[in-house]
This record gives structure tokens, sequence and C-alpha cells, in this order.
């Protein structure tokens, strides 16, 4: 589903965040990706956003080489993926139910249709009675449950999720793993890109290390 | 390999609810245009200060070009009027007794061009005099009436043009014509200067037109700014630029739209003020002019004017912003 063929990438500064990673993740697997900060974590989701383009090597997301995508074509890419944000990237100014509408709306779906499936993923969040709240009148982990509604509600093929419990106690924490392991177990492939090490220690899923931009021997998918 | 790990995926979805109906998709563009166009005009409510001030600059500046505008068509239609009543005098030399007058009287009105002719002869021109001058009193010293005979000819063609510098040729050439006296130099004059006037107003017009799509810009750009973050997460959620473009071009539009309303309104009253005071001076003139005001056509013509310049700005905005605001 997703293949790094020896992907680096250094930025103008001169930071070579990724050095020459090369790993593979199954349809329907849940992988996390774990590191201290500054080992690339972000900068590896980023070029799965294409939100950055790698300095060498090849990003194939379903056997297509997405490093060739046009600027046009990156809006067409990022629908078929949800993303998860550490600070939720909520709009403030719209309800909920807006806020979770919003993918739908940019890929052009019906009212009716778009308020089933909100709905549907408001209610496999659990927020189905706040639709009509603002986020900043929700709690740290409501808000983070909107953001994950918000990313599955087109139901993407591939979802990716940067420190999604970042801000969140070990309740919450493990409440928002188990949705992502619902998701998983519909065959989405999910990505979490973490430093809780605790808590991914607690599940049983494949743990990718990044140390200083290269892959060290944390990789537990061949064990 | 892994899937006791990590549970078996049910089923693939995803693929296959990508794709939509042509005709959903239609109905849905159809429907974002509605909302963003719904929304652009809240958002304007919503800023009511902001907004007036931003659509009354854009009124003014519509507005002024226009004022001159119609102020010319006001002089041109004021030059029109008198050419119509444009004529030449041709006085007739003293010594031509009555069937010379006669005869001249048959040519003039022979030529090609005359309309009309009028004669008026020396005995009439001095009572006319005595009645308008207040010199009877005057007159009445002299031995001999001083005023020549006179045909007045009045030109069918209501131009100014070399046809009628013909006419004035052919009856200098008549004799017995003392003099042919033409009331036309002013009116080449005045359209000369109109001429001028109507270059003026299209370099005023110009540059007006360029400060609005200034001001739009500037205005559009603002709200860009504003609502960056916003920019950021449709198009990390995979909005295409077309999408995030819209609101704005649709607020630029409607910003300008209502600046052409507002410059409408402006000159409507502004002409109506003006309009009365022209009206009591013209009766004291007795004459039948009347004041070119806006019409319907006018006021559409400026609300769509400014709805263009409005969408030109907003998108000169969007072009050089917009792409510049990328998620990091």
């Amino acid at each position: 589903m997703i293949r790094l063929d020896n992907i680096s990438k250094r930025y103008p500064s001169g930071l070579e965040a990724l050095k020459r990673v090369s790993l593979e993740l199954d349809a329907g697997e849940m992988t996390f990706l774990t590191g201290p900060s500054g080992a690339g974590k972000s900068t590896l989701l980023k070029l799965l956003m294409l939100v950055e383009r790698p300095s060498s090597g090849a990003l194939l997301i379903n056997g297509k080489n997405i490093n060739r995508l046009s600027r046009s074509a990156i809006p067409g890419y990022r629908r078929q993926i949800g993303v998860v944000f550490q600070n939720h990237q909520l709009l403030s100014d719209r309800t909920v139910f807006d806020n979770v509408a919003l993918p739908l709306l940019i890929c052009g779906y019906s009212p009716v249709e778009t308020g089933r499936r909100v709905r549907a993923a408001l209610d496999s969040v659990g927020l189905l009675q706040k639709e009509k709240n603002y986020p900043l009148t929700l709690s740290g982990g409501e808000q983070q449950r909107v953001g994950i509604a918000r990313a599955v509600v087109h139901k993407p093929k591939i979802l990716l999720a940067d420190e999604p419990t970042g801000n969140l106690d070990p309740q919450l924490s493990s409440e928002i793993m188990a949705l992502f392991r619902r998701f998983q177990h519909v065959g989405v492939t999910v990505l979490i890109a973490t430093h809780d090490i605790d808590l991914i220690n607690q599940l049983n899923h494949r743990i990718i290390r990044l140390d200083d931009g290269r892959l060290s021997e944390g990789d537990n998918h061949a064990q | 390999m892994h899937s006791e790990r990590g549970g078996k995926p049910t089923s693939v979805r995803g693929a296959r609810d990508q794709k939509l109906k042509l005709s959903d998709r239609w109905h849905s563009y159809t429907s974002h245009h509605k909302t963003t166009f719904r929304d652009a005009f809240k958002k304007m409510i919503f800023e009511p200060a902001q907004t007036l001030m931003t659509v009354m600059v854009i009124a003014i500046a519509l507005a002024l070009p226009s004022a001159l505008l119609l102020a010319l068509q006001n002089v041109q239609q004021l030059g029109g009027g008198i050419e119509a009543s444009s004529q030449l005098t041709v006085y007739v030399n003293k010594q031509a007794e009555a069937p010379q007058i006669k005869k001249l009287q048959q040519q003039i009105s022979a030529l090609p061009g005359v309309a009309a002719i009028d004669y008026i002869s020396s005995d009439q021109a001095l009572v006319e005099f005595e009645e308008l001058s207040g010199f009877g009193q005057a007159l009445q010293y002299l031995d001999d009436n001083p005023l020549p005979a006179a045909f007045v000819v009045k030109p069918d063609s209501l131009s100014v043009s070399a046809h009628a510098k013909d006419l004035v040729v052919a009856l200098q050439s008549f004799d017995y014509v003392s003099e042919v006296q033409v009331d036309m130099l002013w009116l080449e004059r005045l359209s000369a200067m109109t001429d001028i006037g109507k270059k003026l107003v299209l370099a005023i017009g110009l540059a007006f037109v360029a400060g609005v799509v200034l001001v739009i810009g500037n205005t559009i750009r603002l709200s860009i700014e504003n609502r960056k973050e916003e920019i950021i997460v449709v198009k990390l959620i995979g909005a295409t630029d077309a999408y995030v473009r819209r609101p704005f071009l649709y607020s630029g539009f409607l910003l300008g739209f209502f600046g052409g309303l507002n410059a409408s309104v402006l000159l409507l009253v502004g002409s109506f003020w003006i309009g009365q005071s022209v009206t009591s001076l013209v009766a004291l003139y007795s004459s039948g002019y009347s004041v070119i005001g806006l019409n319907v056509t006018g006021v559409l013509g400026l609300c769509m004017v400014g709805s263009m310049i409005g969408l030109c700005g907003a998108w000169l905005a969007v072009m050089q912003h917009l792409r510049a605001i990328q998620p990091r």
C-alpha cells in the first residue's frame, strides 16, 4: 500500500531529516512510527501528505509513484488519505458538523449524502450529540475525536496521524487508539506517529523506529 | 504474515466509495457555489463598518468619472440643441431693389442643403432692433434706416460640416450679398472641446478603475491573511485551488457590485439635486432643455462594471497571495 524506496529528505537549511529510508506498509496494516523528537517522523508524514517532496528516492502509494504527481494532482491525492493532526486543525468558526463535513464538501458529495456520512462518522467517535457545538466548547479529547471523524468521513484508504494523543491523558489516549483499531479493522491502512512508548507497548502492532533520520532496529515487522 | 497481530481487514473499502455520479458532482458543485456566495454575503454583513467603507470608496471612485461623463453628455446635448437651430444670416447689399431681392430669394431657396429661408426687410429689422435693444429713441435721430435687409437661412444638415461651409461659399458668390454671417464657429470649438473632454474623462476613468482594482485587491488580500489557517486546513484536506479561490472571488464580485450600485445612487441623487437648479435656470431662458440623468442602462452598466472590476481585483490578490499559502 505504502512503499518508501531509499527516501532521503534534505531541507534547504541543510538539515537531512531522512536518510535512505526504505519500508513497506501493507494494506489494512496498523503501524506506529516512533523515535525521539527530530528523528524525522513528521517529515515522513509530510512526504506522505505531499506537503514536502523527497530529495531522492521513490514514494509509492498503491504502486503509483506520487513524486511524479503535478501540483494540480495534489488535491485529488490528498482526498484519498485521511490525516489526524496533533493540534486538531479544526476551524473554530464552524460547528462540529461543518468541520467534519469539510472533506465531503471538497469532494463534492450531495447534502443528503454528506449529512448521512457526517453523522455516521460522528457516531463512530461517539460525538453525535455534539454536532451543533463549536470546537472550542469541547474538551481536548473531544476535539481530537472530531479531528478523527473528519479524517475518516470520506472513507480514505490510508489514515495518517501525527501525535494524535500528544496532549491527552492515558485514559483518553487508549480510547483514541481503540478508535484507530476500529478503522484498521475495516481495512484502512493506519500509520500513527507518536513518542508515547508506554501506549504503543501495550498494543500489539508493528513499530517502526526512526533515529536521526534512519530506520533503527526497532522495526519488528520481520520478527 | 502479521495479521494475527493487527486483526484481519474485513474488506477493502474506500476506492469504490470515492466514485461519485456526475450528476451528484454537478449538483454539489452548484450548491457549493450557492453556499460560497451566501457565505461571502454573510461575511460582508458581519463586518458592516469595514464593508461599508470599502463599498463607499469604490462607489465614489466609480461615481466621479461617471459624473464627468454625464456632464459631458449634457454639454453635448446643449450643443446639439443649438446646432439644430443654428442658422446663417445673409445680409443684403443696400443697393438691392425689390426685384433683385426677390431673385436672390429664389436663388437661395434653390441651393441644396437649405431647409428654410426667412426674409427680414430693413424696416422689420429696425422694428425688431427698437424693441429688443432699447435704443429706439436714439434711432429716431438717424435720417436713414442703417440696418440692411437680411435672409435668415436654416441649413437642413444638423451638423457643422463641410457641407455648411459649401453653403456659405455659394451664398457669398451671389450678387447683392454683402455679408454671410456664420454662427457655427463656436460650435466647432465646442465640439473640439468636448472631444478633449471625452479623452480626459476616459483617462480619469481608467485611473479610477485602476484605483478600485487596487482597493478591492487590498481588501481581499487582508481577508486572505485573516483566513490563512482555514486555507491551510482545507488545502491539507484536498481542496483544489479553485475551491480555495472561490469565496474570495465572490467577495470581490460583491464588493464591486455594491460599489457600482452605490455609485448609481450617488449619481441619481446628485443629478436630481443639480437638475432642479438647471430646470429653474432653463425656465428663465424658456428653453426645452432638460438634464440627462442616469437611466436604467446606466445603473445596470455601473453595477456590471463594478462587479467586473471587483472580480479582477480579487483575482489579482488571489493569484498573488493564495499560492504562497501552503501547508508546512
